[in-house]
């Protein structure tokens, strides 16, 4: 578990930088975004692993994006930084990107197959991960901004 | 006129303009905040920092501002304290691309003049080098996402052969995004047919038999599309409860995902890959 936990922690510190690449951020918020997305994900991890907590995927990622969000406010006055420069990138790679595949997979399928039995099990397939990923993202962002609008002083002050 | 000292951080409009015939100080401050806002909403900020940055520098000169946010353009009024003098300017924020390096330059601007650091001439100076600022060196961000995305891959389960996979089928489509931006192309152009590309790429790990996972090799080489700051910074403006500019960033994620969604659509159809 010890070796999973590492991976998941650096897979997303990676995905992490990536993801801020595309949005062109001071050099020296790649640091920072790894960090917190290492954190975060791997907290999030931590919380579905059914040896730990074995939270629902909602949960977990509800919990995580509070997580890091409260880091990317805490951390934006060391950083001299906007706290959202860490933030969303270090959120993205929570992003239900196979959630949302699967939804769109079973909403064109389900235009595809003509019985009713087929027709069913493709609505299913669509409604079961488009909900997942309607209540991921709703958690993510609800969790994520929260800390920011809480702590405005720190969060609006960072790049004093 | 005087120019306002290191300590003077509650410099009037007056005492930060230098004397230029003909040209108002509260016309040059109104212009300059009206640059400012149109730039900080297109490099991708927050509405209430915008807002924000915006009051803490019309408060450190002196004078009310108030401003209208729409999705594309910035409507801001500037008076005088007494309200003698006002001008009202119209500015459209233009296609910058998300940068939170400019956001970053500018947020720290406004504080340095709320503090009275800079004069006005000064800041004005440092909003030129600031927007001035160059992207990220394409070369480097291409790498930095292939591997993002090869390492999304991996937190979705997929394995070595669909990170390879993965890598490659996101070098190429954003190599095309890229591409395709530099020669104006359509923004919903670009993502259809960069979504397209980085499918068919992305089929090739079960075409080929690469690997256990080419289902999520498939699924993942395309997320690196998806507009995720637009999402976030919509929520945000909701919460803040600046209504118009969350939908118009809701809808404008929405029709881009749809258009990816096309895209990879029109990629599995043409590689005659099922969804499941």
């Amino acid at each position: 578990m010890l070796i999973e936990y590492l991976q998941d922690a650096l897979f997303a510190a990676v995905a992490a930088i990536g993801f801020a690449a595309i949005s062109n951020p001071p050099r020296r918020a790649y640091l920072f975004c790894a960090l917190i997305a290492a954190i975060g994900h791997s907290t999030r991890f931590l919380m579905m692993h059914q040896q730990v907590f074995g939270l629902h995927i909602v949960l977990a990622t509800t919990a995580a994006s509070l997580l890091v969000g409260l880091l990317a406010v805490v951390l934006s006055p060391v950083a001299k930084m906007p706290a959202e420069t860490c933030l969303f990138p270090s959120l993205l790679p929570m992003i239900p990107g196979i959630y949302a595949y699967k939804t769109f997979g079973g909403l064109v399928m389900c235009m595809y197959r003509g019985s009713e039995g087929e027709f069913s099990h493709y609505f299913y397939l669509f409604a079961s991960n488009g909900l997942t990923c309607l209540f991921i993202l709703i958690g993510m962002v609800t969790g994520a901004t929260i800390p920011i609008f809480m702590l405005k002083r720190i969060s609006f002050q960072a790049t004093r | 006129m005087n120019m306002p000292t290191e300590t003077d951080n509650t410099a009037t409009v007056a005492a930060c303009m230098p004397d230029r015939a003909g040209d108002s100080p509260l016309r040059e401050v109104s212009l300059f905040l009206s640059d400012y806002a149109a730039w900080l909403l297109g490099s991708g900020a927050t509405c209430i920092r915008l807002e924000r940055n915006v009051d803490r520098m019309a408060d450190a000169w002196g004078c009310k501002v108030v401003m209208t946010i729409l999705p594309r353009h910035i409507h801001l009024t500037v008076s005088s304290p007494d309200q003698s003098e006002s001008y009202t300017y119209i500015t459209a924020t233009g296609c910058y691309g998300i940068s939170f390096d400019i956001n970053t330059g500018l947020s720290r601007l406004s504080w340095e003049v709320a503090d009275g650091r800079i004069s006005f001439n000064e800041a004005r100076r440092r909003f030129a080098d600031i927007t001035a600022t160059p992207p990220e060196s394409p070369a480097l961000v291409l790498l930095l996402a292939s591997l993002a995305n090869a390492s999304f891959c991996r937190l979705f389960g997929g394995d070595w052969a669909a990170m390879a996979v993965v890598f490659i089928a996101t070098a190429a489509g954003l190599y095309m995004k890229q591409l395709m931006l530099g020669r104006k192309a359509d923004l919903r152009v670009v993502f259809m047919t960069c979504a397209f590309v980085s499918a068919v790429l992305g089929a090739g790990a079960g075409l080929f038999g690469l690997g256990d996972t080419p289902e999520i090799a498939v699924g993942t080489s395309v997320l690196y599309l998806v507009p995720g700051i637009p999402f976030l910074n919509s929520f945000s403006d909701l919460l803040a409860g600046h209504y118009i500019c969350s939908f118009s960033r809701f809808l404008h994620a929405v029709i881009l995902t749809c258009c990816l969604s096309a895209g990879l659509c029109a990629g599995l159809l043409t590689m005659n890959l099922g969804m499941f």
